[in-house]
């Protein structure tokens, strides 16, 4: 995978080497269960964040490390082949947008997984934004659950963004330059249950919008 | 309260969110919010907290994986009014 991501498609992570070592400290120093929340603009985003985060060899050698993703059934897995597959890239097919009692039974996977130690990725804004921009109006349900459900979980926001992408796509234009930064959070509510959920995500969305503020006023580039 | 007392507030709650004019028409007890209304599952949520606020109820995560249909909906709220 990586091999197609770099040579094949020739992206660029920048900073990476500094950003792996980061986050390798943060690995080190956590000592409760992480959900990695990013926005999501392309469908190899899950990839991307992997692969800026841990390289390729880091993740051979730290499978348990790598995290769990949440990618959409029919994009996925709606082949036996595929499924086989997405299983051994440690995802965990979920059907966006259905029912709530069907998607509970794989966000109640991922809460037993954080509980184990594990890691998983979640996309905040539950789908790839369609005006390219953090959607504040569109927060996953499921972000929030499991952070709510887990206790001690923090969220690492991921904010990513190719440097010719400016909106929502299949994949990002070959060739492209990855600008990424990773923040470590706990969510915090007053509230409880279903309305103490949709607190977190709420709080997560913001928190991206805010990494997505400060690429742009880094960048130059107005909004 | 009333089951069909609940049943008009909650028609009135689920109107603000429902995408299918149709189906909001013909609405019933049978009605699928997500499916019929066309409400999306982001929005179910706000549905259910308007529940929240409206009836003075908690709704947990895993109550709100019941709700299906409008039927559905009021069975919760008549189980939590009580």
């Amino acid at each position: 995978m990586v091999f197609m991501l770099r040579f094949g498609l020739r992206y660029r992570i920048r900073n990476a080497a500094e950003l792996r070592s980061r986050y390798r400290a943060l690995v080190r120093e956590s000592d409760g269960p992480v959900l990695i929340c990013a926005n999501h603009l392309t469908m190899i985003d899950s990839a991307l964040v992997a692969w800026a985060l841990g390289g390729s060899w880091w993740w051979v050698f730290n499978y348990r490390r790598m995290p769990w993703n949440l990618p959409e059934y029919n994009n996925f897995a709606s082949h036996w082949f595929n499924r086989a597959l997405a299983w051994i890239a440690k995802c965990l097919p979920i059907v966006r947008g259905g029912k709530r009692s069907e998607v509970s039974g794989v966000l109640k996977c991922i809460q037993h997984l954080l509980s184990k130690g594990e890691t998983a990725l979640i996309f905040a804004e539950g789908g790839r934004s369609r005006t390219g921009r953090i959607q504040l109006d569109s927060i996953a349900d499921g972000v929030g659950r499991i952070i709510s459900s887990v206790p001690g979980c923090q969220a690492l926001c991921v904010y990513l963004r190719g440097d010719r992408q400016e909106s929502w796509s299949t994949i990002p234009a070959r060739g492209d330059s990855f600008y990424v930064d990773f923040e470590l959070f706990e969510p915090n509510s007053e509230h409880s249950g279903l309305r103490r959920s949709r607190d977190f995500a709420v709080q997560v969305v913001e928190h991206l919008a805010r990494m997505e503020e400060r690429y742009f006023s880094q960048s130059g580039v107005t909004a | 309260m009333t089951k069909d007392e609940i049943l008009e507030r909650v028609i009135e709650i689920v109107r603000l969110y429902a995408k299918d004019d149709d189906a909001m028409e013909a609405i019933s007890l049978e009605t699928n919010i997500l499916q019929d209304l066309k409400v999306n599952s982001a929005r179910l949520v706000d549905v259910i907290l308007a529940f929240e606020d409206e009836f003075d109820i908690e709704v947990e995560d895993e109550d709100a994986d019941a709700v299906d249909t409008v039927g559905d909906a009021v069975e919760l709220i008549l189980a939590k009014v009580g």
